[in-house]
């Protein structure tokens, strides 16, 4: 085969090099320009767009990858030189915080949309009941009924150790033991696997719980397990999906060499939280926007109307106080309004004068909601004086009442009663030193009247007793000792003006009558009185002058209408009876033809001194004025003229006589008879001779 | 905070569950055992000055009625042999178990605990025969009644997970 001495092995140089020469020197060519990093760069510079754009638009991997690189030039930025960033980010950063605003407000209203939907609506109340019923909280009720869905939790968990990696969850506080709760999934995974033997790469995807669902994301090191609530939509799943392509991509190769610090993974967080997604059910947001501006107006309203209030009640509490240190017996020192606790008033006040809460009630404000504070002092300006004495003494309707110098002035009409007790005990009154009237009318009650009356003068049964217009009506049968008194006494009390008897009958008792008469007329032993129906009879003797005096005193005695005296002699009257019949029968006999005294004349001329003295006495008593006439007589011998003469002598000598013995000469009326007148049957002459005395009324 | 996972295993009745019941944060409860095949809980342990959670995997029991389910077996740092010093037997079941574990996981730390130390009366294992293990075996005495060894044999165990700083 070989056809010269050649070495084989230049030969075999001398083929390679006729073979692959141009080749090697392409490869010399590109091997160099690799080692050239400055050629490198070019090439890398020309492409780099293109390849970035071609990167962006088939998948999110260039973003994530250079995601570091660029937050960490960021970072280093600010840190060394913020300025440049402050430069950048100055034209932008006025919009910047107003749509940052604008988006916080929008939530906000959002919120406050939720919240009253989920506070005022027929659904909010059946919620509250749920949860009242369930015993869970209402947030808990709300978010299950309002919740489409939501990822609760996200484990990520190292495949081969079946370690939990980094646990990432929407509820801060439901934080659970995710070593653990990692380690189970994983055991729960491998069961299912081997149990159901199924297929190398077939793996566990999901299982649900009740309302719960776990949802597994596999990954060539590590899978995530997502704990979801509700029922998620299949986009989820991409979502999940994507997440752990991304921590693949971003930690693929620490996974691979997990020696179980998952420390380094928590990078990952920002990679998993998106993931942590929730939906509720649609709102009706038109509306919800309607009740927020209407429960906004509400609530400006409210205000208003508070702000309303408030100075009603400010103005009606300045109006309260003014009226409280205007009034009598009150001096405020301290006046509180309180808006939320009672109000407060502290100062003077006369307890007797000023009522505060009766003040208040007139201003319209609530005495419950007021504290007073009060220090008790006694006023003693005018019109406090006359409060407390209307507040002791009371004020009749009728009646005025005036202060003046502290003298109190009645007028108009007062009741007697409160009269009496206020000129009783008026002047006690603080402030007031004297009391006056004028120009005032009494007025009475009339059952007082009548009860005063009977106070005074306790009827005797049989009796009624009435007062009308001030007039007291007695009725019935009384007693005259009841009645006496009360003739007497009963127009003094107060009320009565006078005593109507029209309709009364008066009792008397005899013997009291009797007693009455005998005490006021003395009546003399001799005489014997009694009385009956009226009638005041007496019997005996009495002398004249006591009987005048009965006869005109006794019908004036209560119980006494007549007197009957039938049975009764006058002693004075039977005296001067007897006197005259003595005088008139004594005759004084004269001699004959003669004006001297015969002897028998002598016996009846020494009777007369006495018997005229009876007489006169027995006279004066009954009140007569007597004469005596001295009738001088002569027998019928001689003339009549003589006769005159000689009658007239011997009618002048008793007289004489008489005079003599000490009468008054103008009670003898001397009288010349002559001859007496002839007489049936003849006496002797001597017994015409003669004077004889007759008692006649004085003329 | 480093994480680890770490294997109970043994047969039934050695006293695992027991074992770690007073020394983890628990909460699942024990019947996951027998529904699942697994428990999990978690222990804290401090390893050269760093704290090491371990995240046990308390798998039922190895027998007849129940198979160990090699899946979850799968990344586990270390593992934690259980077998009953009354019960001979057991530590033979674990001595198997292990040989099989190995084939699956390849080398792993792992430590023997002789469970119920305090029944040290009726132990059916002698000293001789824990010496002759000692060459392949971190053989440590434990009581889950009284607590004794129980620490020391999870500390150990996270020791020989934990490579040294």
């Amino acid at each position: 085969m070989r056809s010269s001495p050649r070495d084989p092995l230049d030969d075999l140089d001398e083929l390679r090099r006729l073979l692959i020469r141009p080749e090697q020197d392409e490869l010399r060519e590109l091997h160099d320009r690799l080692d050239d990093k400055e050629q490198r760069a070019h090439e890398i510079a020309a492409v780099l767009p293109e390849a970035v754009t071609l990167s962006r638009d088939r998948s999110e991997e260039l973003t994530r990858a250079l995601q570091p690189a660029v937050e960490g030039s960021v970072r280093e930025s600010i840190d060394k030189r913020p300025q440049v960033l402050i430069d950048a980010l100055h034209p932008i950063i006025g919009s910047v915080v107003r749509r940052s605003i604008a988006e916080n407000l929008r939530a906000l209203l959002q919120t406050l949309n939720q919240s009253l939907e989920q506070s005022f609506s027929w659904q909010g109340l059946k919620w509250r009941f749920e949860a009242l019923r369930t015993g869970r909280s209402f947030a808990e009720v709300v978010m299950l009924r309002s919740l489409v869905y939501r990822v609760e939790q996200i484990f990520l968990i190292h495949r081969e150790t079946s370690l939990s990696l980094l646990h990432v969850s929407a509820d801060a506080a439901a934080a659970q033991d995710s070593d653990m709760v990692a380690g189970m999934l994983s055991a729960i995974q491998d069961f299912a696997h081997d149990s159901f033997k199924t297929g190398k790469d077939e793996r566990l995807e999901e299982f649900r719980v009740g309302e719960l669902q776990v949802w597994i994301a596999p990954g060539a090191h590590a899978y995530l397990a997502a704990v979801i609530r509700g029922n998620p939509p299949r986009e989820l799943r991409t979502c999940l999906e994507e997440a752990i392509e991304s921590v693949h991509i971003l930690r693929g190769s620490a996974l691979a060499k997990f020696d179980g610090d998952a420390a380094e993974f928590e990078s990952l967080r920002p990679e998993l939280e998106p993931c942590l997604r929730a939906q509720y059910q649609p709102k009706k947001t038109a509306t919800n926007h309607n009740r927020a501006w209407l429960m906004i107006a509400i609530g400006a309203g409210m205000i208003v109307a508070a702000l309303l209030v408030g100075a009603r009640s400010e103005r009606r509490w300045q109006d309260f106080v003014r009226r409280l240190n205007s009034a009598p017996g009150i001096a405020v020192t301290q006046a509180q309004k309180g808006w939320i606790f009672r109000s407060r008033v502290a100062g003077l006040r006369d307890p007797a004068v000023a009522d505060p809460a009766a003040l208040a009630r007139a201003a319209g404000v609530n005495p419950d909601r007021l504290r007073f504070e009060w220090k008790d002092y006694l006023a003693l300006d005018n019109a406090s004086v006359l409060r407390r004495f209307e507040k002791r003494f009371g004020k009749p309707a009728g009646a005025d009442l005036r202060l003046t110098n502290g003298t109190l002035v009645i007028s108009g009409a007062a009741p007697y009663e409160w009269l009496t007790r206020v000129e009783r005990d008026g002047a006690q009154s603080p402030g007031i030193t004297s009391i006056s009237e004028h120009n005032l009318s009494v007025t009475y009650n009339p059952a007082l009247v009548l009860t005063r009356f009977r106070r005074a003068f306790p009827p005797p049964p049989g009796v009624t007793a009435k007062v009308e217009n001030g007039t007291l009506l007695l009725s019935g049968t009384a007693p005259y000792e009841w009645l006496a008194p009360v003739r007497e006494g009963a127009p003094k009390l107060p009320g009565i003006g006078k005593i109507s008897e029209e309709h009364l009958k008066v009792a008397y008792d005899a013997k009291l009558v009797l007693q009455r008469f005998s005490d006021r007329f003395n009546l003399p032993d001799t005489v014997n009185a009694s009385v009956q129906d009226g009638v005041l009879i007496l019997s005996g003797e009495a002398p004249h002058g006591w009987l005048t005096r009965a006869r005109r005193g006794a019908p004036t005695i209560p119980g006494i209408n007549s007197i009957d005296e039938r049975k009764l002699t006058d002693l004075d009257q039977r005296a001067f009876q007897q006197s005259t019949s003595v005088i008139e029968s004594a005759f004084v006999y004269f001699l004959f033809n003669k004006d001297n005294f015969a002897t028998e004349g002598f016996a009846a001329l020494s009777r007369l001194p006495d018997e005229i003295r009876r007489c006169q006495t027995a006279a004066n008593r009954l009140g007569l004025e007597i004469q005596i006439e001295v009738r001088g007589y002569a027998d019928a011998v001689g003339s009549e003229a003589k006769n005159a003469d000689l009658s007239r002598r011997r009618a002048e000598a008793v007289r004489d006589f008489l005079v003599k013995c000490g009468f008054e000469p103008s009670l003898l009326k001397p009288m010349g008879m002559g001859a007496p007148p002839p007489v049936k049957t003849p006496t002797p002459e001597q017994s015409d001779r003669r004077v004889a005395l007759k008692v006649v009324p004085k003329s | 905070m480093i994480q680890k996972k770490v294997c109970m295993l043994g047969t039934s009745g050695v006293g695992k569950t027991s074992l770690v019941a007073q020394f983890v944060h628990s909460m699942f409860s024990d019947k996951y055992l027998t529904t699942v095949g697994v428990k999990i809980d978690k222990k804290s342990v401090q390893v050269n000055g760093t704290e090491v959670t371990l995240v046990i995997w308390d798998l039922a029991g190895d027998d007849d009625f129940q198979r160990l389910q090699t899946s979850y077996l799968r990344g586990t740092s270390g593992y934690l042999l259980v077998a009953d010093g009354t019960r001979r037997v057991t530590l033979d079941q674990v001595v198997e178990l292990q040989k099989r574990v190995a084939e699956t996981l390849g080398a792993t730390p792992f430590v023997l605990a002789l469970n119920k130390a305090d029944l040290a009366p009726q132990w059916e294992v002698d000293e001789a025969r824990i010496s002759a293990l000692a060459d392949n075996f971190t053989v440590i005495k434990t009581s889950a009644k009284e607590g004794a060894g129980v620490e020391e044999a999870f500390a150990h165990l996270a020791r020989r997970m934990t490579p040294p700083a």
